[in-house]
């Protein structure tokens, strides 16, 4: 099945397979589908990224932009296509998958930090039982992701006692401590205030300067405006368009983008 | 305070003024009503503890040879005060028969053991509750998996094998390793091997020279146990003699110490992607929780050895203690399991995307938040085990329930059914009041730390 998929990829989309082919590819979708139930929520997904792109997505509610993340690092399984993260072909194969995991950092809507432990145990626990780190080494690298997000003083608080925005600040920093190649956002400033939201964004400005790998589901679209290198439109579950933020919002083909943007840019 | 500079407008919040006497007026006699509730309420609480109070303190006979002699002591008291009959509880009988309510027919020579072993839990257990003491998982932990070893043989007592040897020496060497870890922990806050370390001036050596030391010297300290414990030897106590409350401790000290670990494992089969493992855990426990204890007690002295090979024959406390052991465990699923279902998808989503294995995740992230969660139903849980036991009275152990039963039987107190039967009451309130006050003060601060 993914066999014949992947042969027909190749006729169909010369341009995709091109840039996929070229080494510095470091996520890979070909002809991606999956279902919740009877419901189509990705169809058919091309998507290539190479190292250092910065790639923003956005959409209307519903139209599967996380599931399309969470595809990438296997929160969700793909039914039909090919996913290959750095090298790696995402399957069934569960050595396979953790390795991916601790090479992709996800930050998501809720934070999801963990309660229990402080903001620096946060940060540390998976370097020391992932990565094999030793604690003292781990405890450093720790400190300084958390100047880097800007909130040192925090760590040996607990996220409950910290606002939103510091809280996200510590999600980013933990997947930073793992050392990831790619940093995955899903609306990471969504449920935050405007004060916070500036906050956050700064983090993840200064982080797209150094080079690092991103796909950010966000509506900031004066974070794509300034960040992104492509911005991927989807609604129901296809990519409808991509292009690069210029000629993305001043020059959009399709209506359904239109309109999505006029709605958006209104508000 | 004094530092705080209160800005303009700013005052403290009011004080309750109260005092005892303005307590009693607004929530005892505010209105007529409760005025009247609450001379009600008194009466009633007057009439019933006056009422014990006589029975067992004022009339209550002492000393006494036998119940015949407390009646007469009874009887004369009530023609010196003039009136018909005196109720009185004949506590001599009580006091007699105490020691085989604690340990039941155990020999009385060999009691220290017992009083010895729990004295060792309880030194072993100890650290828990100390401030300042490094690594308190591993006390737990080798309470529960250590102690038994050495618990077994001082109450046993007789032959040991090279395993039990082994274990026993592991024992007593991680039992005084604790207690001086604990001491050290209180005194200075440092762990025991930060101690040997520092002792040895080897602070500057390299992790892996550190850690052959540590390992050295435990090595040496096994050795002399193990040396130190190969006279020691202890008359056996058949199993059949064993009762009273330690009987019922023993059975479900295990059962507690089995329940927990096995609830957690029933719980996370039954929760499992695996349909085999799920079916199965989801069975055992229905079965389980469907059937009454005392019909898995039944069916534990009659069944097991069914399946047991032929000329294998295992006895009835060890077969009991299985049925607890697995009962319980099957309580415990389902309140590690309503524990799990509290903790959000986001915090699995979250320690998976950081690719921590299911074990580690469970482990360092669920288990963790869920546990305390659950504290107030294991705790709840454990009390109902320790007050089933009593069921095994019913399939003839000599826990304290039929030892409480037995004082009728005596000839000398023969038909003295109220007090041991108090004084039985007395010792489960003890307790199961404790734990449950424990849990309370767990709650309270482990809640504390992380405020959610
Ligand atoms: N676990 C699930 N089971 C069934 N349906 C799901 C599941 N997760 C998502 N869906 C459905 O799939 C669709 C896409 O969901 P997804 O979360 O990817 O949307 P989204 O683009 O991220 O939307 P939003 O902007 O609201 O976050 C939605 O219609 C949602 O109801
Ligand atoms: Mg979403």
């Amino acid at each position: 099945m993914v066999e014949t998929t992947t042969e027909t990829t190749e006729a169909e989309t010369p341009g995709q397979l091109a840039s996929a082919a070229s080494s510095d590819v470091i996520i890979l979708l070909n002809h991606v589908n999956k279902w919740f139930g009877e419901f189509h929520v990705l169809r058919d997904i091309n998507l290539s990224i190479t190292q250092g792109e910065r790639i923003v997505v956005c959409g209307p509610s519903g139209s599967g932009k996380s599931t399309l993340i969470r595809c990438i690092n296997r929160l969700e399984e793909h039914q039909e296509g090919d996913i290959i993260v750095d090298g790696l072909t995402l399957g069934s194969d569960l050595k396979n998958l953790d390795q991916i995991r601790s090479e992709v950092g996800m930050v998501f809507q809720s934070f999801n930090l963990f309660p229990h432990l402080t903001v620096l145990e946060n940060l540390t626990l998976a370097p020391i039982w992932v990565r094999k780190i030793p604690k003292s080494e781990a405890n450093e690298a720790a400190m300084a992701y958390l100047e880097r997000v800007k909130i040192p003083e925090q760590a040996d608080k607990y996220p409950g006692q910290l606002s939103g925005g510091q809280q996200q600040r510590v999600a980013i920093a933990r997947s930073l401590c793992m050392n990831p190649k790619i940093m995955l956002f899903d609306e990471p400033t969504s449920a935050l205030d405007p004060e916070m939201i500036k906050e956050v964004l700064e983090v993840m400005v200064e982080l797209a300067s150094t080079g690092m790998t991103m796909i950010v589901v966000t509506h900031e679209m004066g974070f794509a405006k300034t960040v992104a290198d492509r911005v991927i439109f989807m609604d129901f579950g296809e990519i409808i368009e991509m292009n690069e933020p210029h000629q993305f919002f001043n020059n959009p083909q399709s209506d359904r983008t239109k309109l999505f943007l006029s709605q958006i840019l209104h508000n | 305070m004094a530092d705080v500079v209160l800005a303009e407008g700013y005052r403290p919040p009011p004080t309750v003024q109260g005092t005892w006497f303005a307590w009693l007026r607004d929530n005892l006699f505010s209105t007529w009503i409760n005025t009247l509730l609450t001379f009600g309420a008194l009466y009633i609480v007057y009439f019933a503890v006056s009422g014990v109070w006589a029975w067992g303190i004022t009339n209550a006979v002492w000393e006494a040879e036998n119940r015949r002699v407390c009646f007469d002591i009874l009887a004369e008291r009530a023609q010196e005060q003039g009136v018909d009959e005196l109720t009185g509880a004949c506590w001599a009988g009580v006091i007699s028969w105490f020691d085989s309510f604690i340990v039941g027919r155990y020999p009385r020579g060999e009691m220290w053991r017992i009083n010895l072993g729990g004295l060792l839990l309880v030194v072993w257990m100890v650290p828990i509750w100390l401030p300042g003491v490094r690594d308190k998982i591993y006390v737990g932990f080798s309470t529960v998996f250590l102690y038994p070893f050495l618990g077994f043989y001082l109450f046993a007592g007789g032959e040991k094998g090279l395993f039990l040897q082994v274990m026993m020496s592991l024992a007593i060497v991680v039992l005084i390793g604790n207690t001086l870890n604990g001491y050290h922990g209180v005194r200075t806050g440092r762990s025991l091997p930060a101690v040997v370390i520092a002792g040895l001036g080897m602070k500057a050596s390299s992790d892996k020279k550190q850690r052959n030391t540590l390992l050295a010297i435990f090595a040496a300290a096994f050795a002399l146990a193990f040396w130190a414990q190969m006279d020691w030897a202890l008359v056996s106590v058949e199993w059949n003699l064993w009762g009273g409350l330690f009987l019922t401790l023993v059975i479900s000290g295990i059962g507690i110490a089995f329940a927990l670990p096995g609830g957690i494992v029933l719980a996370m089969g039954r929760r499992s992607q695996l349909p085999v493992i799920r079916i199965l855990c989801t069975g055992f426990i229905e079965v389980f929780r469907s059937v009454p204890l005392i019909t898995i007690l039944f069916m534990a002295t009659t069944m097991f050895p069914l399946f047991l090979p032929e000329g294998f024959t295992l006895n009835k406390l060890v077969q009991v203690i299985v049925a607890v052991c697995l009962f319980n465990a099957c309580y415990m699923a389902e309140v590690v399991r309503a524990g799990l279902q509290a903790i959000p998808r986001g915090q699995y989503e979250a320690a998976m995307a950081m690719g921590l294995g299911y074990w580690k995740m469970m482990g360092l992230i669920i288990m963790p938040q869920a546990l305390k969660f659950m504290i107030p139903n294991i705790v709840g849980n454990f009390i109902g085990l320790l007050k089933d036991t009593t069921l095994v009275s019913i399939i003839g152990l000599f826990d304290i329930l039929n030892m409480l039963k037995a004082v009728s039987q005596d000839v000398p107190w023969r038909g003295l059914h109220k007090e041991p039967l108090v004084v039985g009451a007395a010792l489960f309130f003890i307790i199961c009041f404790a734990m449950s006050k424990y849990s309370r003060h767990l709650e309270e601060t482990l809640g504390g730390g992380t405020q959610r």
